[in-house]
């Protein structure tokens, strides 16, 4: 039996869970829904795609449609030959057409693995995603994904973040991020995210000649006493301890359980060999552990990167081409693993990068650009095209050659604001009633801004 | 209101010692104890410039090298600040794909790390791992590649927005600083040239043969590099900006650049180069989210504005009472920072006076891992800096994978019981005659210089963890349980892992 972090805490003396919750959220009738029924039994993956996923190498226009001249427009920036990175319309696979311009649109070719989910309907695809006033620095632009706060100061928690603060306490781990940091769209002091690399080898390093109780004892008074501390830095720390401590019990059992009990999707994830598909893995068997009633993590954070792809960018084949067969492949494995542990229909997963890139190519590879797509992946997703391809005609782009933001109703490349995805998630697949309540409404012009929410945009029931 | 004429009590003097090294022993404690904090800096200072360069056929010897050099070197102020430009202007193993090119960089960083920042950056700007890291050597003359222009100043120099939230630089300017950069490359000798220098690359003022002169004809094709102003809406150089072939164009360009971005001025009418970087430093030494105006004075006081001489602008830092701000017990009130793992693993293992052996350093107790896994598992793989922002600071040091990993190396630190000279040897800091729980959590603090940074509560759960007294220190087992469990305790705290 495992030993629960409140019984720690309990043994230190410093048991009150009551006063290591966040700040005021929990009283705030937007944001609290009790995560009962099917809710809570949910999984949801983000996926971050680091450095600016060339958007338009991802979903390219095959030939131009009706109206926008977008292939054109496309054959225009992205060249041939020795650094060319066009997409021959060949090789594109089909996806369906962009609703006003009835462009037909294809996927990047790296991105089979994917494409087969979609032809199961189970991806969604949401074009020329984004927020006003595009910033092209890594930092910034992350940032304003992370928050879901694009105007806002930059200071703070993640959206996801203040989702977990509303509805779980300290002495939970409701959410799992694979890698040594905790992702910013996940930030929050007011519960505990775990974060590791590998379950295999994961326990508390205890020194052979110790009394394992008696340093638990000691180690679990130091951290409660940092964790109930006033200042901010000490009392995450102390958090991060103890949901430490306790993960190593807790967690001890999932790798080899999953590695023994799934032997032969363990082995599949292991024969792609890539960084994204091996935290994947890690997903699958915290999900396997859940369902097995050993833990209870629900959110999970995974990512990779090389997509600043200033130079050797490649198109069909080379470095860009590699990332998309890395996701492609990974998750469709991922996927199917779901879908036979029986909890396909529970899944949803979300794709995003911090921007697109440059319309027109430099010599072998493209500069920092403004929107790009989304991808939203499960079970349940009502698989197809969503918003609008952006406008990549060159007299269309702003003076930096990027592509605009616009709400303007009545523009048929209207951008996607990335708050209405997120809202769209909270609402749809984790239960939140108003989720205006973290996600805040901008001021401002209309066709500039984000000042009218959808967040029924219809990817999820 | 304390000076460099104010001396340096023990508590002065362990936080002196505690932020501008790794970790420090009691005899450096002694040392600098009862010195005034001028005096302090005076013997901090007194190291020479060093061209030391971690030199390896592989990534991990060069990490090994770096690693050991912080562990044993008798100048910690350097290694720190090498540490802390490697983190400013950061560049990575894994996109530059040549060691050389690692080491060269670190080199230059160690040469320059308490010189002259403007100095420093004109070198940044043709240090090959640099070129290659932010594409220089792939930035053409018709398809302009705009990486390092923007992290030249938005990363290295002036930051997105200034104090007052006003933007420093637009994009118009990343474009044309940009084209300054166009056709620089390197040697196999490592020097950094601006392609088709001699003005005869094809025998003939030809702009057109792009492709022909393998895209880097800049030399003689100046008049078709754009437009060489910026600065036109920021920097408070007027309506007309400032343009960059002033000294003459082509090789000149880029550090006329420099030049001017080092004149810049923010919406204060302050430079921004010298409150961006004396920030930085200030954030680096003492704690996060200064006062601007603190910065202000400390720019004014040692001219970092217009010199830009580092050791002039830290002896004004390590001579304030703002830096000594931090050094009492985190408790309210106080700004703590969380310990870079590249300082908790030297530090540590100089305080303890464990070695690391081996080719690749390891800490010989527990599990035995090397100080590169070490540095890995806590998240600052050195060399290896996770983009061009370097590393993500303060909390984000903080997960449960790296906290565990902090902790595994407080356990192997302690465990180092091989018997060999890589040994922890917890007599050579305590005396075993002690034998009141007290009196050995006492000397055991003041043995990790961590006397007064326990709240009363933590100080008293590691009382109880040794148990009712007296304790027999000199018997062996009780030695090995409680005395190496207790100094592994102290340093797995989290009062530890900050300063």
């Amino acid at each position: 039996m495992a030993i629960t972090r409140r019984q720690f805490l309990s043994r230190a003396g410093l048991a009150t869970a009551g006063s290591f919750l966040g700040p005021g959220l929990l009283g705030n009738p937007f944001i609290r829904k009790a995560l009962a029924d099917t809710i809570g039994d949910r999984y949801f993956v983000v996926c971050n795609l680091n450095g600016g996923n060339d958007g338009l190498n991802t979903v390219t226009p095959i030939s131009n449609g009706t109206s926008g001249g977008l292939r054109g427009a496309y054959e225009g920036a992205r060249g041939t030959g020795s650094g060319g990175l066009r997409l021959p319309w060949t090789s594109l696979l089909s996806i369906g057409n962009d609703f006003h311009s009835q462009t037909p649109l294809g996927l990047h070719p790296g991105l089979g693995g994917l494409k087969n989910l979609y032809d199961l309907g189970k991806v969604a695809v949401i074009q020329n995603c984004g927020y006003p006033a595009p910033n092209l620095s890594h930092e910034e632009s992350s940032r304003k994904w992370e928050t879901g706060d694009p105007l806002g100061t930059g200071q703070g928690t993640g959206w996801l973040g203040r989702y977990l603060a509303a509805n779980y306490v300290a002495t939970d781990i409701p959410a799992v991020n694979i890698g040594g940091t905790v992702a910013g769209e996940f930030s929050t002091n007011a519960t505990s995210i775990l974060t590791f690399w590998s379950l295999g080898g994961f326990g508390f390093p205890y020194d052979y000649w110790e009394d394992i109780d008696d340093h638990d004892t000691a180690f679990s008074a130091l951290y409660s006493s940092a964790s109930a501390a006033s200042l901010g830095i000490q009392s995450y720390i102390g958090n991060s301890g103890l949901a430490a401590l306790e993960a190593t019990r807790d967690y001890a059992d999932l790798d080899g359980d999953y590695t023994t009990d799934r032997s032969t999707w363990d082995v599949q994830y292991g024969a792609y060999d890539t960084w994204l598909a091996y935290q994947l893995r890690e997903v699958a068997k915290v999900i396997y552990g859940v369902e097995q009633n050993k833990v209870d993590a629900r959110f999970f954070q995974v990512g990779i990167g090389g997509f600043d792809t200033h130079a050797d960018q490649g198109g069909a084949s080379g470095g860009h081409a590699d990332l998309m067969s890395e996701i492609g492949n990974a998750m469709e494995l991922f996927y199917n693993d779901c879908v036979d542990m029986g909890v396909a229909d529970k899944l949803c997963i979300v794709l995003w990068s911090e921007f697109s890139r440059r319309i027109q190519q430099n010599a072998n590879g493209t500069d920092h650009g403004s929107q790009g797509p989304m991808f939203v992946i499960g079970g349940t997703v009502d698989g197809g095209i969503y918003g609008n391809h952006a406008n990549i005609n060159s007299g269309a782009l702003d003076d930096e050659g990027n592509t605009v933001y616009s709400q303007t109703a009545t523009d048929h490349h209207r951008t996607t604001d990335m708050r209405d995805v997120y809202g769209t998630l909270l609402k749809h697949w984790l239960g939140m009633p108003d989720p205006l309540a973290v996600l805040p409404l901008d001021g401002g012009d209309p066709d500039d801004y984000w000042t009218v929410p959808n967040f029924d945009m219809g990817f999820l029931p | 209101m304390g000076d460099e004429n104010t001396v340096l009590q023990e508590p002065e003097a362990r936080h002196f010692l505690r932020r501008t090294g790794f970790g420090f022993t009691k005899r450096e404690l002694d040392r600098y104890t009862g010195l005034t904090r001028g005096q302090a800096v005076d013997l901090l200072y007194d190291f020479r410039l060093s061209t030391f360069e971690p030199r390896g056929r592989e990534l991990y010897d060069a990490q090994a090298k770096w690693i050991k050099k912080m562990v044993t070197t008798t100048a910690p102020l350097r290694e720190k600040l090498v540490l802390f430009w490697h983190d400013h202007f950061a560049t990575n193993y894994a996109t530059v794909q040549d060691v050389r090119l690692m080491t060269r960089q670190n080199r230059l960083l160690r040469m320059n790390c308490i010189g002259n920042f403007k100095d420093l950056m004109k070198a940044i700007n043709k240090d090959p791992a640099m070129m290659v890291f932010l594409d220089t050597d792939e930035n053409f003359r018709f398809q302009p590649n705009e990486n390092y222009a923007r992290e030249l100043m938005e990363l290295f120099t002036l930051g997105v927005l200034d104090a007052g939230g006003q933007p420093n630089y637009t994009q118009a300017d990343i474009t044309q600083i940009a084209r300054a950069f166009t056709g620089w490359t390197f040697d196999d000798r490592y020097n950094a040239y601006l392609e088709g220098g001699d003005g005869d690359l094809d025998g003939g003022n030809n702009c057109d043969d792009f492709y022909a002169v393998g895209n880097h004809d800049y030399a003689v094709c100046y008049s078709e590099r754009g437009p060489k102003v910026i600065f036109k809406d920021t920097g408070r150089f007027g309506i007309n900006g400032r343009d960059f072939t002033e000294d003459g164009e082509g090789e000149a360009e880029i550090d006329k650049v420099i030049d001017i971005i080092f004149e810049h001025r923010d919406s204060a009418m302050k430079n921004t180069v010298a409150r961006y970087i004396g920030r930085r430093l200030f954030e680096y030494f003492a704690y996060s989210g200064p006062n601007v105006a603190v910065i202000d004075e400390l720019v004014q006081s040692s001219s970092f504005d217009p010199n830009f001489e580092i050791a002039d602008y830290l002896r004004a830092l390590f001579t304030h009472d703002e830096f000594y701000v931090t050094m009492e017990s985190p408790v309210t009130g106080t700004r703590r920072s969380v310990k870079w793992p590249a300082d908790l693993f030297a530090g540590t293992l100089r305080t303890l006076g464990v070695r690391t052996k081996g080719r690749y350093q390891y800490v010989s107790g527990g599990n035995y891992i090397d100080a590169i896994g070490h540095l890995q598992s806590m998240g600052q793989e050195l060399f290896e800096p996770p983009s061009v922002f370097g590393w993500d600071l303060e909390t984000a040091w903080i997960s449960s994978a790296s906290l565990l990993a902090r902790i595994g190396l407080m356990r192997d630190a302690t465990a180092a019981r091989d018997g060999g000279g890589t040994s922890f040897r917890p007599q050579k800091l305590v005396d075993l005659e002690l034998s009141e729980p007290n009196d050995i959590v006492d000397a055991v603090l003041e043995a990790l210089g961590m006397a007064g940074q326990l709240t009363a509560a933590e100080r008293q759960a590691l009382v109880d963890y040794l148990g009712p007294g007296p304790l027999d220190l000199s018997d062996y087992d009780t030695r090995n349980i409680k005395l190496h469990g207790l100094f592994s305790l102290v340093l797995q705290s989290p009062v530890y892992q900050t300063h």
